[in-house]
């Protein structure tokens, strides 16, 4: 039996018809208690449901799902090291990253917690090096840039949380400045080399596998622009100006960085779930390594809570549950991350990555095709940004969306009043979208006599999340309140969310072609790809038709006055 | 004259001791400084040649007291404190201000910044002749005593006549040597103090990137240096290349210089001189790093001198403490000399186990990979070469200051490295 044929998915499929007869504004109206009864709060994160198209007795329905699921032995089997990623034979211990160093845990017969902890001392260690003016370049200087070469999980966490907490950076380490590269075309890294001086640059390259192309691509051109500024050997280059986070030792010394600059996780840490390693190496170099230890022990709390609390007051159940209410009793498939709080902005593009190559399946752990919705479509934005961009949509297009509204209540606390009174403008901003998009202009008086290109129809869900202000530890557990959802979600669908196998084959298929750019008359694939090919090949070609005739022009000049 | 003399750093100490030489019944009040501590046991007496002595002298003979009750009155006040002590002597000018009936003269020589001096007057009733008088601090750390006592320029700072006849009086056992005596306002003389000081700097950061360049060009920078100073329009002062000037009393000046230009919005060009400076100081252990290929692993490194010039004891902002840093972190075996200031030394870094505190200029470079010549006292000029490179593991010596022979060290054997050269 597959879960959408479970009673506990009939029951719900049954109370959605009954809802479907009352809009949001109507639950208001016959609830004024509503908020107090669909709010929660854990772990300095205040969760605010009443705005979905919810009652009590739909979380009731969802929870009996979640337990006919065995959510709990789930959960467990997630922390203690259970194989949860079948299709890699392993398991995801992204919360044992964030564990206080006296706990141990044991998998396998080794206490991975000791691993860990060690691990994090060798990256604290090179961080200070650095912060101290002590990683010296090739000659002599002092480290002033570092560059973190990754992409996917080995860019966007980082990259997300050195934004979000930059402000927590103590006045002495600020003389760092830190740069992200990614794109494997080259175009960030271009730009960047321009502007930094090669001997005080130090390069971080990060990858699992040390074997993504994107990343080595980027290293490589690093390596050589090192080896042309400094005229220095490719050894004495690789040991003072790269740092290699990898779980994957042997290739990275097989590249060429040396033992003592390398950091370690493991196999058992996914991609998207490992800036809690040392793959956090940039953050720690951002904001200090204490500040980090803060952001890890933040994600602990969310994880204790997540391991400890009752279902039916569990903030990642709960936001995973109602997400899939929407997606799978309204019918929902788009969702929009909204930020008040332009630190946030890369959180769009992180949860992108951590909900879509988690959850975006459509086979079942038992190898079945799943015949009901899975991850919906993510995307965000700073939000007020955002609502000069696509909120039209939100009020009067024609698909339904949810949305996740996340604010700070306090910001700008010990800085001047304008940035205080910024920050309740967004506040106000925020209240004001979620609530015209859950009532629509009901609330207004006359709205009826508009005319109907500026009626809100309103109904469409939203869930607020509320930090009490946006520290190391409460973006620690913030984003781990993600993480676990995502988790939460894949057990009721019986998805593997640790494995990305649809990102693989697009590799092998770009390798082989890279030779079909070398032949201008393959027709190997199909004609589209051949087609696209030769026109890259004829433009090559017309390129360097155009220089050789600038080349005899000059040449032919010159012998002109020659004689 | 009964003078009273506030703040406890070598200004101070330098005033007190000189005023009370000629003859003035001088107190000395320093908050920091306990009265029943012996004064040998005060490290600025003892870095300055000749001040303990002077000190313990002046005292002997009664004219200088330390700390005395704060309601005892003077005819003289002498104000050096440090910059961050504004609020202090805000407080302390009311006080003297409420408690003065007659004419009250107070000298200011705090580096307080450009208008301090008249937001001070501001507090007092100039009608009464309550005046403070600005006289711009020259002090020079090495020969801060003959500095005080025969200065060959002086600036009093002041609008008022009477404050001027009274600091002229004051000042005249002093003026023997006199080249230059000026008047100006207060604002003016401050400003004059910091425009001189940023000047020298300038110069200094100035020839250190010409060295740096014409390491790079391959000439050397002692002979651009005499052609540069013939011409005098340039002249030759404090145009010596070398690795970073220190200090405490130079330094602090520049800093607050630069602020003051950021404050009024310019980006300074002494920001970039103190930065550049910062990095100079290092110059030494970026040429070892490079002669050993970025590798000293093992390696033992001499350095001759620690303190910030030749003369004094004292290493604050010096630039061997930066280059000890930078190779104790690469864990090298470093073995200092300096013929003053290893006392300093060792309590900078009381806590290291990796540094060798040596007697002697030969047991310090013995067994070494390399000597670094950071501070020319004049001891070091003309060592014994061949005990030398009998004595060092590797001869290599990288001169900070270029005070040796390029040609004669490498026919003597010697790998020579110096800066712009």
């Amino acid at each position: 039996m597959t879960v959408n044929q479970s009673p506990a998915w009939n029951a719900l499929t049954e109370h959605a018809k009954d809802i479907g007869q009352s809009p949001i504004s109507k639950l208001f109206t016959s609830d004024p208690d509503r908020f107090k009864k669909l709010s929660y709060s854990a772990a300095n994160c205040m969760l605010d449901f009443s705005k979905q198209r919810i009652t009590q007795t739909t979380i009731e329905g969802l929870i009996n799902l979640a337990e006919q699921q065995n959510l709990q032995q789930k959960i467990e089997a997630l922390f203690k090291g259970d194989i949860v990623n079948p299709s890699e034979n392993r398991p995801a211990l992204h919360t044992a990253l964030r564990q206080p160093e006296k706990e141990s845990l044991i998998v396998n017969g080794t206490d991975i917690s000791a691993e860990i902890h060690h691990s994090l001392v060798q990256m604290e260690s090179l961080v200070d090096q650095i912060h101290n003016g002590q990683w010296r370049g090739y000659d002599g200087s002092p480290i002033k840039h570092v560059v973190n070469i990754g992409v996917g999980g080995s860019d966007l966490g980082p990259l997300m949380t050195c934004r979000a907490l930059s402000q927590f950076a103590p006045t002495n380490i600020r003389h760092i400045d830190l740069h992200f590269v990614s794109s494997m075309d080259g175009s960030q890294l271009a730009q960047l080399l321009d502007r930094i001086d090669p001997p005080s640059t130090l390069f971080i390259v990060s990858s699992k596998s040390f074997s993504t192309i994107d990343t080595l691509a980027n290293s490589n051109t690093a390596r050589e622009w090192l080896i042309n500024a400094s005229g220095m050997s490719i050894e004495l280059i690789s040991q003072h100006h790269f740092i290699g986070i990898t779980a994957s030792p042997k290739k990275a010394a097989e590249w060429g960085i040396p033992e003592k600059n390398q950091l370690h996780f493991w196999d058992w840490t996914g991609g998207r779930y490992s800036m809690w390693s040392v793959i956090g190496m940039a953050i720690a170099l951002k904001v200090g390594n204490s500040n980090f230890r803060e952001f890890l022990a933040g994600a602990n709390t969310m994880d204790s809570h997540f391991r400890e609390a009752p279902l039916a007051e569990n903030l990642p159940v709960l936001l995973a549950m109602i997400g899939i209410w929407n997606i799978n009793f309204q019918d929902i498939h788009a969702h929009a991350i909204l930020p008040y709080d332009g630190r946030l902005a890369h959180l769009p593009a992180y949860l992108e990555q951590l909900e879509m190559e988690s959850n975006g399946k459509n086979v079942t752990l038992n190898g079945h095709s799943v015949d009901y919705a899975t991850c919906p479509i993510l995307w965000g934005e700073v939000g007020p940004n955002a609502q000069h961009a696509f909120y039209q949509l939100l009020h009067q297009g024609t698909e339904s969306v949810m949305c996740d509204f996340i604010a700070p209540a306090l910001r700008y606390q010990d800085q001047g009043e304008e940035l205080q009174q910024q920050h309740q403008l967004a506040l106000a901003n925020c209240l004001a979208q979620s609530r015209l998009l859950a009532l629509g202009d009901s609330m207004l008086d006359n709205a009826e006599n508009s005319p109907i290109h500026k009626r809100y129809t309103g109904n469409q869900p939203s869930t607020t999340i509320m930090l009490d202000q946006l520290s190391p530890l409460s973006f620690g557990a913030l984003i781990a309140l993600y993480e676990h959802k995502v988790y939460v979600q894949s057990a009721i669908w019986e998805i593997n969310p640790f494995d990305q196998w649809g990102v693989e084959l697009g590799k092998q298929v770009a390798t082989s072609l890279l030779n079909d750019f070398e032949n201008t008359n393959n027709t190997n694939n199909d004609s589209s790809t051949d087609g696209l090919i030769r026109f890259v090949l004829q433009q090559r070609q017309t390129a360097r038709n155009k220089e050789d005739a600038t080349q005899d022009h000059v040449s032919q000049t010159g012998k002109e006055s020659n004689q | 004259m009964k003078i009273k003399v506030y703040g406890a750093d070598l200004t101070a100490w330098v005033a007190a001791a000189c005023l009370a030489r000629s003859g003035n019944d001088v107190t000395i009040e320093g908050q920091n400084i306990p009265k029943d501590k012996p004064l040998y046991d005060i490290s600025i007496l003892r870095d300055e040649p000749g001040l303990l002595e002077q000190i313990q002298l002046q005292v002997k003979e009664g004219r200088l007291k330390r700390n005395s009750k704060t309601s005892d009155t003077a005819d003289i006040y002498w104000l050096a404190l440090e910059h961050g002590e504004y609020d202090q002597a805000q407080k302390l000018i009311v006080q003297l201000g409420e408690q003065t009936t007659e004419n009250l003269l107070i000298i200011n020589q705090c580096n307080f910044g450009v208008g301090a001096s008249d937001q001070l007057q501001a507090l007092l009733n100039e009608d009464a002749n309550q005046a403070i008088v600005y006289i711009p601090n020259n002090l020079q750390e090495g020969q801060a005593l003959q500095g005080f006592s025969q200065p060959k320029r002086i600036i009093i700072g002041s609008d008022n006549n009477w404050a001027i006849t009274a600091t002229r009086a004051l000042i005249k056992p002093y003026l023997q040597n006199i080249e230059h005596l000026q008047i100006m306002s207060c604002r003016e003389a401050e400003f004059t103090k910091f425009a001189i000081t940023g000047m020298l700097a300038i110069r200094l950061g100035y020839i250190n990137e010409l060295a740096n360049l014409a390491d790079k060009l391959d000439v050397d920078i002692d002979t651009i240096r005499d052609g540069m100073g013939a011409d005098p329009r340039v002249g030759s002062h404090y145009l010596s290349p070398g690795c970073g000037f220190g200090g405490q009393n130079f330094n602090q000046y520049i800093a607050r210089f630069s602020e003051i230009f950021e404050n009024k919005g310019h980006n300074s060009l002494l920001k970039t001189v103190i930065t550049e400076n910062e990095i100079q100081k290092e110059l030494l252990f970026r040429k070892l790093w490079q002669h050993y290929q970025c590798d000293l692993t093992d390696k033992a490194v001499a350095i001759w001198g620690a303190s910030f010039k030749p003369g004094t004891a004292s290493i604050d902002n010096a630039p061997s403490l930066k280059i000890i840093d930078a190779l104790l972190a690469q864990g090298v075996h470093v073995k200092v000399h300096d013929p003053e200031a290893l006392n300093n030394l060792r309590q900078h870094y009381a806590q290291e186990t990796r540094i060798s505190f040596c007697d002697s200029a030969y047991s310090a470079a013995a067994d070494c990979h390399a000597l670094l010549l950071v501070t020319e006292w004049p001891e070091y000029w003309s060592p014994d070469y061949m005990r030398l490179l009998d004595q060092m593991h590797t001869p290599l010596i990288i001169d900070g200051r270029n005070v040796f022979d390029k040609e004669a060290l490498e026919m003597y054997g010697f790998i020579y490295i110096g800066v712009g050269r």
